[in-house]
């Protein structure tokens, strides 16, 4: 386990996954091991196909490994029911997707305020949270706008509130950078390093960028479905 | 309910499609609505209808009218008990006429009529009264509520029919109001206006004629025989009549009641079966479009349940609006319909037209059905769908 005894954020243990396509098998991870100590802001790289996005979708429990054991922030995912699951990503994951993914029919601050309607809090309350988050990702003036009426580098400050606003411990990105141009990117990424070192936040991201991925503390290659330095 | 303005806003959003959901379930509720009413007023007229009473009209149509002296004739003939002249006035309140304030009202001899229809009840001292004036009206009990008259409130009609019109109103005085038991007499219209003929003929100066002849025979079981033979007695004569049952005689007035019945009940569940389709597809479209969104929510901690749920109140919503929508229509249309041509002769004829509860209650249920009908596959879709099989095609 880690060095310092403290044990941590994540830890993906002989984790295997495979795809089953008709007869046809597909093994996708192969006894692939990973330890994200908190508060770390990991990278991972790796050519296309070779399982970055099904790796992310483990830690972040959207997904369920073949054989192996992933535990984040001191649950084991594997072992929780389908709706157990749910309610855990909502409290502890927060999500960042390469293509923002905002529902266009609502504004950046309804967006924002999504993923606490599943808590117990007030309408008031909800929306104060949601613009304190706008406000973190420098955004708060466009509350009242719709996806549409915003650029893809703001879209994505949007999604990052989201992914914020109900303060879980575990960010994971998948190419959060991927559809920007790069000044856009830099502000993305200047964000998420904001997000590690002052909201402690523990950040693993996917990327294909190299320059995105220097941003990071750890950077880790996947290859054919294992780890390599 | 904290959930609701997410659904809302993706209705509000695409509002030309839930504007058109809603316009179509509004119509077939519409529909469905004004259908069923005329098919329960025709059933409400036949039910009440005698089969020892027959109703001898004018051979070519009931618009016109027959020698008053064939009253005497019908008398003559063997198994008749009775005979009373009836001719339905037209009439309208108002100046100029306001059919919103329609009923149905019928110039008639008073001994002769009550004595054939005794579901109109009266006591003696109220058939007293009404025999006694010549301007003298019986009217119904919910007519009656429905404009406020008791014993003694005058009421000016001015009829719609052409030889009836003397160039001003008719004047009337209450002399009485009719009961009606349900009990003995299921089906009794309560909404009748029945004045003298004689008023009638009068003040037409003789012009009037009979419009029908309401008839008793002494055995009901001969009633078709007796009709027959008054028809032969008149077959030679220049205004030859028809009589039928009266029974016989309200379903032919409204043609053939239970084809219409039926005719109108398949179109209500052709357009309902139609509607449903349509309704289904928008569903679907609205969450095939949403794949990715429902994706995202679930991924964020939505549980499956919550999302299914989410679609189902949306197509609820539909429902709801659809069907409130679709009776305030239906209500409307009940209300004019006597007002309109053609379609207004025959539902003047059945003057309890209204929106009944049970119908209005019908409609909303199957609007509702139908809207959750609709959400059923999208939201089970939404329900399996796997956040993984999803994103991965962003
Ligand atoms: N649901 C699935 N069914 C079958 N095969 C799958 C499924 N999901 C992923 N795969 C396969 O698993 C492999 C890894 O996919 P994954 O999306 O994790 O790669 P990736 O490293 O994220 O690639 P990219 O950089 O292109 O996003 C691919 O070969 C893919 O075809
Ligand atoms: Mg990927």
């Amino acid at each position: 386990m880690s060095g310092n005894g403290k044990a941590p954020m994540v830890a993906v243990e002989g984790v295997k996954k495979v795809y089953r396509r008709d007869a046809e098998e597909v093994k996708v991870l192969d006894g692939l091991s990973l330890e994200v100590p908190e508060g770390d802001f990991v990278a991972l790289m790796g050519p296309s196909g070779s399982g970055k996005t099904t790796l992310l979708n483990l830690i972040a429990g959207i997904d369920r490994p073949t054989a192996g054991k992933v535990v984040v922030a001191g649950t084991d995912v594997a072992q929780l029911g389908e709706s157990e699951l749910a309610r855990w990503r909502s409290r502890n994951v927060g999500f960042i997707f390469q293509f923002y993914n905002l529902i266009p029919v609502l504004t950046a601050e309804e967006n924002v305020a999504l993923p606490l309607l599943l808590t117990s809090l007030s309408k008031k309350e909800r929306r104060e949270r949601a613009l304190t988050a706008l406000k973190v990702v420098g955004l708060a003036e466009r509350s009242q706008h719709y996806p549409r009426q915003l650029s893809g580098g703001q879209e994505q400050r949007v999604a990052i509130a989201r992914a914020i606003v109900a303060d879980p411990k575990v960010l994971v990105a998948d190419e959060p950078t991927g559809d920007l141009d790069s000044k856009s990117a830099e502000e993305i990424l200047a964000l998420m390093e904001t997000l590690n070192r002052d909201f402690g936040k523990t950040i693993v991201m996917v990327t294909h960028d190299p320059r995105a991925a220097q941003r990071a503390h750890t950077q880790h290659h996947l290859e054919k479905g294992v780890l390599s330095l | 309910m904290k959930y609701l303005p997410y659904v809302l806003k993706h209705l509000r959003r695409n509002w030309i499609r839930t504007g058109s959901t809603v316009m179509a379930m509004a119509v077939c509720i519409f529909l469905f609505c004004t259908l069923q009413t005329i098919i329960a007023a025709v059933n409400y007229g036949l039910k009440s209808a005698s089969a020892s009473r027959l109703v001898t009209r004018h051979s070519v149509s009931l618009v016109y009218n027959m020698p008053l002296a064939y009253k005497e004739r019908i008398a003559q003939i063997p198994g008749v008990k009775r005979v009373a002249i009836s001719n339905w006035f037209g009439g309208v309140m108002g100046l100029p006429p306001d059919f919103t304030k329609f009923f149905a009202n019928f110039a008639v001899e008073p001994e002769d009529y009550l004595a054939i229809y005794p579901e109109y009840v009266l006591s003696d001292a109220e058939k007293q009264a009404f025999f006694a004036d010549r301007r003298g009206a019986i009217v119904g009990p919910e007519l009656a509520k429905r404009f406020g008259w008791s014993v003694g409130s005058t009421v000016q009609l001015e009829s719609t029919i052409p030889p009836y019109r003397i160039g001003r109103p008719f004047e009337f005085v209450i002399s009485g109001i009719y009961q009606v038991d349900e009990v003995r007499y299921p089906g009794t219209d309560g909404r009748l206006f029945f004045f003298h003929h004689k008023y009638l003929e009068e003040s037409t100066r003789n012009r009037a004629g009979a419009g029908t002849f309401s008839i008793e025979v002494n055995d009901p079981e001969r009633a078709a025989a007796v009709g027959k033979a008054i028809d032969a007695y008149f077959e030679n004569s220049d205004v030859r009549t028809k009589t039928e049952t009266e029974a016989a005689f309200r379903a032919g007035f409204v043609s053939l009641a239970g084809n219409l019945a039926l005719l109108l009940n398949g179109i209500g569940i052709a357009v309902t079966f139609t509607i449903l389709l349509v309704t289904a597809n928008t569903m679907s479209m609205a969450v095939r479009e949403r794949r990715t969104e429902i994706a995202v929510l679930k991924t964020l901690g939505f549980g499956s349940e919550l999302v299914m749920a989410l679609i189902l109140v949306e197509a609820l919503i539909l429902g709801v609006m659809g069907g409130g929508l679709g009776l305030v229509l239906g209500k409307a249309m009940i209300g004019v319909l006597p007002s309109l041509p053609l379609i207004g002769d025959v539902a003047r004829a059945f003057p309890n037209l209204g929106l009944s509860p049970l119908i209005a209650a019908t409609g909303f249920g199957i609007a509702v059905f139908l809207g959750l009908a609709a959400g059923l596959l999208p939201a089970l879709q939404a329900y399996r769908a796997r956040i993984t099989d999803t994103l991965r095609t962003v």
